[in-house]
């Protein structure tokens, strides 16, 4: 209780030195985070580890101009010794949109609490259920658990407390027959407690995960390049689904990069100021950002400056609807935020972000879909994937897909490629299955590189590229 | 409370019943002045000081950190790593630390003195100079980053070392005309980022072709600039750490056999004080070194710390990181130096020149199977000559291109280099910097919007 009250006393004598250094705008947030990680190569325990840091972050806006000072140490002299060395400079004017008082103490759900959780032992029976199956090659398994507390104060009054508890997953997996290997990376994580990290099952998953791309290899055909530029029909798994809807959509959908924040870092973006609100997707696709999906790996509840995070709904029928936006591209839009600005770490700055990001579901079976195909591919998972800078022309490299003829699904297709553009993409979604998944990932952004939490996700989607 | 030193923690861990330690102390001042849309958008300055402190028990290996280096927190954090090491398995293939005392490479630990205690001022003159280089409607966007550390470590192995270091770097993003160029000043020195002749290069790119064209799918002569050429093939030396072989390179059972051009040699390099990063000693206080990974086409060497060269009985090659060895900045070297970049360029009778590239990504790490994505000024080439910019499509500055590559093949097909070396570094591979020269790659897969 003690070390809390140190903890916000600090917060207000940062805003305090902050406020009277610039009566436009000041903030201070507060981070304390600890964790226990893990890592095993190969069955053995490579490293383990217990980090814990506190520190704070103070943004001004002095003169229209926008500061970002952050430190480790709490001490009064060593927040007066950052704030002493702002210099005037021409630049951009940065101003804040208006936004409402926001007050409160917050903490997600957690069911069990984190810190009893046994993450070592977990870690060793993923890797146990992995060891078994005697085509996996290498195996790399990392995690950790634990809990991230802040405290975020304003000069308009806002004071805000959040706590937030989560795991992480990442397991490199390579099978081989000898003659041939696959590889397949796989990402969990959850913000919650231990029945929220139970719910994810990953120790049954990652030998199904190995058996099935183990499969691609024994069973799995390399189709010739001309029936494979025959294919017009691709239903994409949620896992695609999810990738392209991050990539594709989400990242585009980024104020700061359509307005050019971003341009020598994260890069840009297909849509520009003037092309807000095109199509850029058939009537099918609905895609949005929701950050409080409860246990999601991208759940939030206010955002970095103090902005309750909305749900954002980025396509509507088709059509682009709205940005992802901070309290500064609010201001440039003459709108308010919906709560995106989010950073890694109380050391950075906190910029445009996704949380949850997903394609709407639909109303069909994975059945409907595949009765619908002729000449197809059914891809349910990647290997490899890259977008260029302005998110117009991707590529999604296939681990496990299936040749569809005529409705019935086939024997796996080792050397299925999805290269499209970006509008090609998502104006070819015909149909979508009610059922719908979310996975976890690290999204990064930003310079330094900024890694968040995020989910992304969707249904089963049937692509056209034949236009009909 | 008085401050504590890395000895000092070091001394306390033995105290309290570890066998071995080893602990960084530092104090750092970043800075990130970030330019977008042609002015200076906004600054970002961060303080951080702590220790890492690596620990082992019985073969267990435990890490953690303090930010308060005072001995109150000390003790919080051996107590509770004291508890922690004690549920964990021993690591059965670990042979402890480097044992000192050490004689060291000084050199190794130049840096820029000017930037102890830098202030904004500086960095604005910088950015306010890169600025000046813009022309017309040119639009520019960019990022000058500083950075100064003071550290000091120790060892229970005999070594407590003091350093200072300094790096610089800027990135710059011009856009002309519908198209994008990027590039990358890196020194230790601040002195050393010259923002005009980094816009003029970048300029001179530009100016190569003026025209714009589409090509088809197919295998292509690539040339890589510095920045590329070093963001790709600093997965190398990656890929030559133990650690890497133990879990699947596709160097694995390589050494002695070929892996590229027999005019290609590869090093790792600790101690190059060209080089940022560069230090007499690695993080458990051995000599660093400059390891030839590939000499003359042939797998040499794997990269190895103290632990991991005694379970392989070889000699730690200066690469610790103390869980597993890390690679520092990668040198290329090659016996085919063409001249110039326009000399390369008219080794091409069909190809392209590629700036930069993103979105490296591998879909076989163990075979070394990657793609990656040009992301600024791609120019196609014909019979020796730059004929136009590539772009596939009408949006902003879209290029539209992939390159599809295999690492092993990259390498044998890495044919000449131009007489252009320098440090660089990429917003794709932030935090790794090399030496290289343009690079010429011949039949690369080319796959295009």
């Amino acid at each position: 209780m003690r070390e809390r009250e140190d903890l916000f006393s600090a917060a207000e004598y940062a805003l305090g030195v902050a406020e009277h250094l610039s009566p436009e705008y000041a903030e201070a947030f507060i981070e304390d985070s600890y964790s226990n990680s893990y890592a095993l190569e190969q069955g053995r325990l490579n490293g383990s580890s217990y980090v814990r840091e506190k520190g704070i972050r103070i943004r001004i806006i002095r003169k229209k101009r926008l500061y970002t000072f952050s430190s480790n140490d709490l001490s009064e002299g060593a927040i007066k010794r950052l704030l002493s060395r702002p210099v005037d400079f021409n630049g951009v004017n940065t101003e804040m949109s208006k936004e409402g008082i926001a007050k409160g103490d917050f903490k997600c759900s957690e069911r069990g609490s984190i810190d009893d959780l046994d993450m070592l032992r977990e870690l060793l029976s993923m890797d146990k259920a992995l060891s078994r199956q005697k085509h996996v090659k290498f195996r790399n398994i990392y995690g950790g658990a634990g809990r991230t507390i802040n405290y975020f104060i304003n000069s308009e009054g806002s004071h805000i407390r959040q706590e937030v508890p989560g795991t992480m997953v990442f397991a490199s997996i390579i099978v081989g027959n000898g003659k041939e290997t696959r590889q397949r990376m796989l990402n969990y994580g959850t913000v919650g407690g231990i029945k929220e990290f139970e719910k994810l099952g990953i120790a049954e998953q990652l030998p199904e995960e190995a058996k099935k791309s183990f499969n691609v290899i024994e069973k799995g055909v390399s189709l010739p390049k001309q029936e494979l530029s025959g294919i017009r029909e691709v239903i994409i798994s949620p896992e695609i689904c999810g990738i392209a809807a991050h990539e594709s959509v989400g990242h585009p959908n980024e104020a700061d990069r359509v307005f050019g924040r971003e341009a020598a870092q994260a890069g840009t973006s297909y849509l520009t100021k003037n092309t807000l609100g095109m199509m850029v997707g058939s009537r099918e696709v609905t895609l949005v950002d929701k950050p409080d999906i409860e246990g999601a790996n991208g759940f939030m509840l206010y955002d970095e400056e103090g902005v309750k995070g909305k749900e954002k709904i980025i396509i509507k029928n088709g059509r682009q609807n709205e940005l992802l936006v901070n309290r500064e591209y609010a201001k440039v839009l003459g709108r308010k935020s919906n709560g995106s600005a989010r950073s890694d770490s109380f050391s950075n700055e906190p910029i445009v972000r996704m949380s949850n990001t997903y394609l709407e579901p639909g109303r069909y079976s994975i059945d409907d879909l595949e009765a619908e195909v002729k000449n197809g591919v059914l891809m349910e998972s990647f290997t490899e994937w890259n977008i260029d800078d302005t998110r117009s022309f991707s590529r999604y490299q296939a681990n496990e897909a299936y040749i569809i003829k005529n409705g019935r699904v086939g024997k796996p297709v080792k050397n299925f490629i999805l290269e499209s553009k970006t509008l090609d993409f998502w104006k070819a979604v015909r149909m979508r299955t009610k059922d719908f998944r979310l996975y976890a990932g690290s999204c990064g952004k930003g310079e330094p590189m900024q890694g968040v939490n995020v989910t992304m996700g969707g249904p089963y989607a049937l692509l056209n590229f034949g236009g009909e | 409370m008085e401050e504590i030193d890395a000895g000092e923690i070091v001394s306390e861990a033995i105290k309290s019943g570890f066998d071995e330690a080893v602990s960084t102390s530092y104090k750092t001042l970043s800075s990130y002045v970030k330019i977008s849309n042609s002015k200076i958008d906004s600054i970002v300055e961060k303080e951080r000081a702590g220790a890492s402190i690596f620990l082992t028990s019985r073969k267990r290996v435990f890490f953690t950190h303090i930010q308060e280096l005072n001995s109150k927190a000390l003790e919080a954090a051996l107590a509770k790593a004291k508890k922690a090491i004690r549920s964990i398995k021993p690591k059965s293939d670990y042979y402890g630390i480097a044992q000192g005392p050490f004689r060291y490479d000084r050199k190794a630990a130049s840096y820029d003195k000017g930037m102890e205690g830098y202030g904004e001022k500086e960095l604005m003159d910088i950015a306010y100079g890169s600025l000046g280089s813009l022309k017309g409607r040119d639009q520019l966007a960019g990022m000058l980053h500083a950075n100064f550390t003071e550290s000091n470590l120790a060892t229970s192995g005999g070594v407590n070392e003091q350093m200072k270091s300094s790096l610089a770097r800027l990135s710059l993003r011009l856009f002309r005309n519908g198209f994008s160029n990027q590039d990358f000043a890196a020194s230790k020195y601040l002195s050393g980022i010259k923002p005009g002749e980094l816009a003029n290069s970048m300029l001179e790119t530009s100016k190569l072709s003026e025209k714009t064209g589409r090509i088809s799918n197919g295998a292509y002569d690539v040339i890589y600039t510095p920045s590329p050429a070093g963001s790709l093939l600093s997965n190398v030396n990656s890929m030559f750490c133990i650690s890497s072989i133990e879990t699947g390179s596709p160097f694995s059972g390589k050494l002695s056999k070929k892996v590229g051009s027999k005019d290609l040699t590869i090093y790792d390099s600790g101690n190059d004080s060209r080089a940022i990063g560069s230090s007499p000693y690695d993080e458990e206080g051995h000599p660093t070194e400059t390891t030839p990974v590939i000499k003359s086409g042939i797998a040499k060497q794997y990269l190895h710390n103290h632990s991991t060269a005694v379970k392989y009985k070889t000699q730690s090659t200066g690469n610790a990181g103390l869980v597993e060895p890390d690679p520092d900045a990668m040198i290329v070297e090659h016996k085919n130096k063409a001249g110039s970049l326009h000399d390369l360029i008219e080794k091409v009778d069909k190809g392209i020149l590629v700036t930069n590239t993103w979105y490296t990504r591998f879909s076989n790490y163990l075979s070394g199977d990657f793609s990656t994505v040009p992301r600024d000024t791609t120019i196609y080439i014909e019979k020796g000559e730059p004929r136009f910019i590539i772009k596939q499509g009408a949006i902003g500055s879209f290029v539209g291109i992939r390159i599809s590559e295999n690492m092993i093949r990259m390498l044998h097909a890495l044919e000449a280099v131009a007489d252009d070396s320098r440090q660089s570094t990429s917003w794709d591979s932030e935090g790794s910097y090399y030496i290289t020269p343009s690079i010429l790659v011949r039949d690369s897969a080319i796959t295009t919007a």
